[in-house]
Formats: C-alpha cells, sequence, structure tokens
C-alpha cells in the first residue's frame, strides 16, 4: 500500500522491563500507515496497548523493536512535529489563554507579529475568542481540553497526536468536542491520530478505526466506516441516523466483547 | 414531632463557621489566657517577680522601645534572619529544582544533603564560634546550615509534583530540556516554593535565637539573657513576644506575597 502516508509504523514490538530479568510485551509487530490529512482512531480494550503505541510516535517511548517514520525520518525523541493532547488537563495555569496557546511558536522563535496573528486565528478556531485573557483555572474542563487543542495546533505540526482527549468530560461536553474536532480538521488538513475506547467516539470521528487485541496488543483489524462514502459528517445527531452506522457499531461492540471475553 | 430536632448543636461535624463565630471564638482564646494571667498574678498564686503580670511585661515592652533602644537590636536580629535567608534561599532554589528535575543531580546531591539534614545545627556552634570568631559569622553561618538543607528538599520533592503531563506536552511542543525546566517546571512548581519558604522562615527564627542566646551581645536573644543576669522577667518576656509578633508579621508577609505574585490560583467568579 503506497497512499500518502504522515506516519508509518513499522513492525513495532514494545516491552516493558519489569525487573528481577522478567518483563511483559505491551504490543506486538504492529504495522499500518495514518494517511496524510486524514483522522485515524486507535481503537481497542484496556490493555491493547494504544496509549503505548500513541506515545511511541509522540517519542515519549521508545520501541523495543521497528520504527516510526515521519515525512521520511525516523522518530527518536519528541518534536514539535509531532503535538499531543493528552487526557489530563495540560494548560500551563500561570499563563493566560492567549499566552499558552503562543506558548510553542515561542520558544520555537516565530515572530511575536505572526505569533500573535496565529494564536489569535487558533483561538477563535476552537471558540475561546471572549476568553483570550482568561487564566485556565477560571475554565470549564471542555474549555481547557480546547485551550490544549489550539496550543498544540498553533505550533502547526505535521500530526495532532490525541490520548483520550474527551475522556474527562461529561457526555453533552464531549459530543461537542468531537464536532469541533471534525470541523477542526475540514478547515486546517491537519492529520489527526486519536486514541479512545469509546465505539460512538472512534466511529463518528474515523476516517479509518485501527482495532487493537490485547494481551499484546497486535493490530486485530482496519476498518474504514463505509457508510460515510469518504466524507465526514460534522453533526454527530445526523451520523448516528446514516445507513450502515448501526452495523458499524455493533460490529465494532462484537470485536471488543470478543476481546475481553479473552481476558477473562 | 421531637422539638429538640430543630435546634442546631453547637459542635457540627465538619460544618464551617460563620465569620463571626470565628472571630468571637479567636478572641474568646486570647481573653481566657489573658484573664488567667491577670488573675493569677493579682491574686499572688504565682511568685510576681517569675511571673510579671501581662499590663507590666507591655509597660515594659514600650520602654524598651521608646527608653532604651531596643529598636536597635530587633533591627539586627531582623537583618540576620534575612541575610542567612536569602543566602539559603539563593542556594536552595536553583538546586532543589535541578535536584527534583534531573534524576541525575538528585542522585549526586541527594545522599549528602539527607546525611546533613539529620545533623542538629546547633551542635556546630562550638565549632563555628572558632573558625569564625565572634562577629556576625557564625551567626549566619548557623541560620544557613540550619534552614538550607530542609529547604532543598522541600523543593526537590515539590518539584518531582508538578505533573509528567506538563512535561511532556512541553517536549511535544518542541522544547528542549532547558526550556522545560525554565519555562514549565520552575513556574509550575513556584507558588509551591513560596510556601516552603515561608514555612522555613519560622525555623530561621528558631535558630536566630539559639545564636543569639550562645554567642552575641546584640539583638533580640541577647537582651533576653542580659535580662536573665538582672531577674528582669518581664523583659524576658517582652523579648519573646516581640519574635512572636516579629514571626507573625513575616508570615503574613509572605501569604501576602503569594495572593499577588499568583493571581491564577484563585478561582475567579
Amino acid at each position: 500500500m503506497t497512499v500518502d502516508a504522515a506516519l508509518e509504523i513499522r513492525q513495532i514490538t514494545k516491552a516493558f522491563d519489569l525487573g528481577a530479568g522478567r518483563s511483559v510485551t505491551a504490543v506486538k509487530d504492529i504495522n499500518f500507515a495514518v494517511e496524510r490529512n486524514s483522522i485515524c482512531v486507535l481503537l481497542g480494550p484496556s490493555g491493547c496497548g494504544k496509549s503505548t503505541i500513541l506515545r511511541m510516535m509522540a517519542g515519549l517511548e521508545t520501541p523495543t523493536s521497528g520504527e516510526i517514520v515521519i515525512g521520511g525520518r525516523t522518530v527518536d525523541g519528541p518534536g514539535r512535529d509531532r503535538g499531543m493532547v493528552f487526557q489530563a488537563y495540560t494548560s500551563f495555569d500561570w499563563l493566560s489563554v492567549r499566552r499558552n496557546v503562543e506558548f510553542g511558536m515561542k520558544i520555537n522563535g516565530v515572530a511575536p507579529a505572526e505569533r500573535h496573528e496565529r494564536a489569535e486565528h487558533f483561538i477563535n478556531l476552537v471558540g475561546l475568542g471572549k476568553f483570550a485573557d482568561a487564566y485556565p483555572s477560571q475554565l470549564s474542563g471542555g474549555m481547557r481540553q480546547r485551550v490544549a487543542i489550539a496550543r498544540t495546533l498553533a505550533n502547526d505540526p505535521e500530526v495532532l497526536l490525541m490520548d483520550e482527549p474527551f475522556g474527562a468530560l461529561d457526555a453533552e461536553t464531549r459530543w461537542l468536542m468531537q464536532e469541533l474536532m471534525i470541523d477542526v480538521a475540514e478547515k486546517t488538513n491537519t492529520t489527526m491520530v486519536i486514541v479512545t475506547h469509546d465505539l460512538e467516539e472512534a466511529i463518528f470521528l474515523a476516517d479509518k478505526i485501527v482495532f487493537l487485541s490485547s494481551h499484546p496488543g497486535r493490530v486485530k483489524e482496519e476498518i474504514v466506516p463505509a457508510f460515510k462514502n469518504g466524507k465526514r459528517i460534522g453533526d454527530k445527531e445526523r451520523a448516528v441516523k446514516l445507513d450502515g452506522y448501526a452495523e458499524l457499531e455493533s460490529k465494532l461492540m462484537h470485536l471488543m466483547r470478543e476481546e475481553g471475553r479473552g481476558i477473562e | 414531632m421531637p422539638a429538640s430536632s430543630s435546634k442546631t448543636p453547637f459542635f457540627q461535624l465538619r460544618k464551617p463557621v460563620s465569620r463571626r463565630q470565628s472571630l468571637i471564638s479567636a478572641l474568646g482564646i486570647w481573653v481566657v489566657f489573658f484573664g488567667v494571667w491577670v488573675f493569677a498574678s493579682s491574686t499572688g498564686m504565682v511568685n510576681e517577680l517569675l511571673v510579671p503580670a501581662p499590663q507590666q511585661v507591655f509597660a515594659t515592652t514600650f520602654e524598651l522601645f521608646f527608653g532604651r533602644g531596643f529598636a536597635s537590636d530587633v533591627l539586627i536580629s531582623i537583618s540576620r534572619v534575612i541575610g542567612a535567608f536569602a543566602m539559603a534561599a539563593a542556594v536552595a532554589v536553583p538546586l532543589g529544582v535541578l535536584m527534583g528535575s534531573f534524576p541525575a543531580i538528585e542522585a549526586i546531591f541527594s545522599p549528602f544533603v539527607s546525611a546533613w539534614r539529620y545533623l542538629p545545627a546547633p551542635s556546630f556552634i562550638p565549632i563555628l564560634l572558632m573558625w569564625f570568631g565572634t562577629g556576625e559569622a557564625p551567626k549566619l553561618a548557623l541560620l544557613f546550615i540550619g534552614v538550607i538543607f530542609f529547604l532543598i528538599t522541600l523543593i526537590m520533592d515539590h518539584t518531582k509534583n508538578v505533573r509528567e503531563e506538563l512535561v511532556e506536552t512541553a517536549l511535544t511542543l518542541g522544547a528542549g530540556r532547558g526550556t522545560v525546566v525554565a519555562r514549565v517546571i520552575f513556574p509550575a512548581v513556584l507558588p509551591d516554593i513560596t510556601v516552603a519558604l515561608r514555612q522555613m522562615l519560622a525555623m530561621a527564627w528558631t535558630y536566630l535565637v539559639i545564636a543569639e542566646i550562645v554567642a552575641s551581645t546584640t539583638g533580640i536573644g541577647a537582651m533576653m539573657m542580659r535580662a536573665r543576669r538582672f531577674l528582669n522577667t518581664d523583659e524576658i518576656l517582652s523579648g519573646i513576644i516581640v519574635i512572636g509578633v516579629l514571626g507573625l508579621g513575616f508570615d503574613l508577609l509572605f501569604a501576602a506575597l503569594h495572593r499577588w505574585a499568583f493571581p491564577y490560583l484563585r478561582k475567579a467568579r
């Protein structure tokens, strides 16, 4: 498969050392590619190592064997080309929203005028225009994740990595945030890799779902939600009603069940 | 209908008290304290020589300041505390932050710092006197030794508590090691450093009094030791009160600094 890949995962295995000569294999022989400008969702039961894979993409963990390639270079540490949004809130509390969003650009030496302009643009994109001068402690959980997303995007990464970014939010906010991500993807053409264990979230966001089995994590199946006909649907209520949505959901549920039983 | 259920008890489990009640309670305990003191000294229950009446202690405090130049002793004591504490902080803050950020630096200094922490600072007084004579140096050295090792350990621990996600976020935004320490870890831990400094300043006052009682002719502690020679218990108690008021004053100052420097920690409406 020679698609235009933004990121390639080649034969990745990761074992964690438990000490005393023992180790546990978290993921084994992982291969897949993330197409440029696409949204790729890593889905699987807990313990499948999906977060480990994402952290290796970010360069925060080192694979035991195999390599991750971005734009022809092998990943060997964290860098601004792979921005990451975490489940836990990561806003810098001592900086206003605006200065949070400018942070990456500032440390990378972007000139002030351009910095201000880009910050303004991305703050408005995530709908925080009125809160640009507020401190993160004055914001709700969903708004703080918006700050983290704007901060990462403003830094102009090649890939946006998200580790269960909406896991700590209430259902209603999560829904809004998912729709926001579709909007952002359409407007910025950013390549995204999103880790989740939420089936609905996976189906709604994904251009492609990489389903992982557990213990150790392997790629069980790559699924393209065919019912979308290659187009993203920005309205979750509409997406749920489309033909094929229910079938895909029950298929994924079945896969999850199968994996879940494997643990017992 | 039980009538007793409508009356709320005075002691309620973990229910906050009103402003008025906390003010009355706070004043009340002091009124009781001074009441017992006045009563005990005026009825002759205690020896007037050993426990002078509070009104006499306050009169003496006034006289010490305005008749006998006690203010210069107080200023000397304050400058010793501030001088030694500033030196200790100037070493402890950068070292503690670096030790909390880089395990390699912690591995070098931690065994050393931990060992020193268990040596009681006053045990160094004899040798400090031999090394530095009787000037300012041995007093400053005692305060420095007494405070710095605890300060380093506290700041290191607070630095380690800076959440890993903040560090990793900065790394994935393209920050290098130095930038992460200077632009993320340090500002994140700064409020906790301020609290640690505030706590350790109280300890510095303790060592100051020890230093001045043992080997000094100036300062609050020295005044108290002079007073002991002439059985002036009222002056000794004045000294204690002045130290208490100064300690409280510095504590409030630090609390105000904390509020002023870190407005973002307040949950604004």
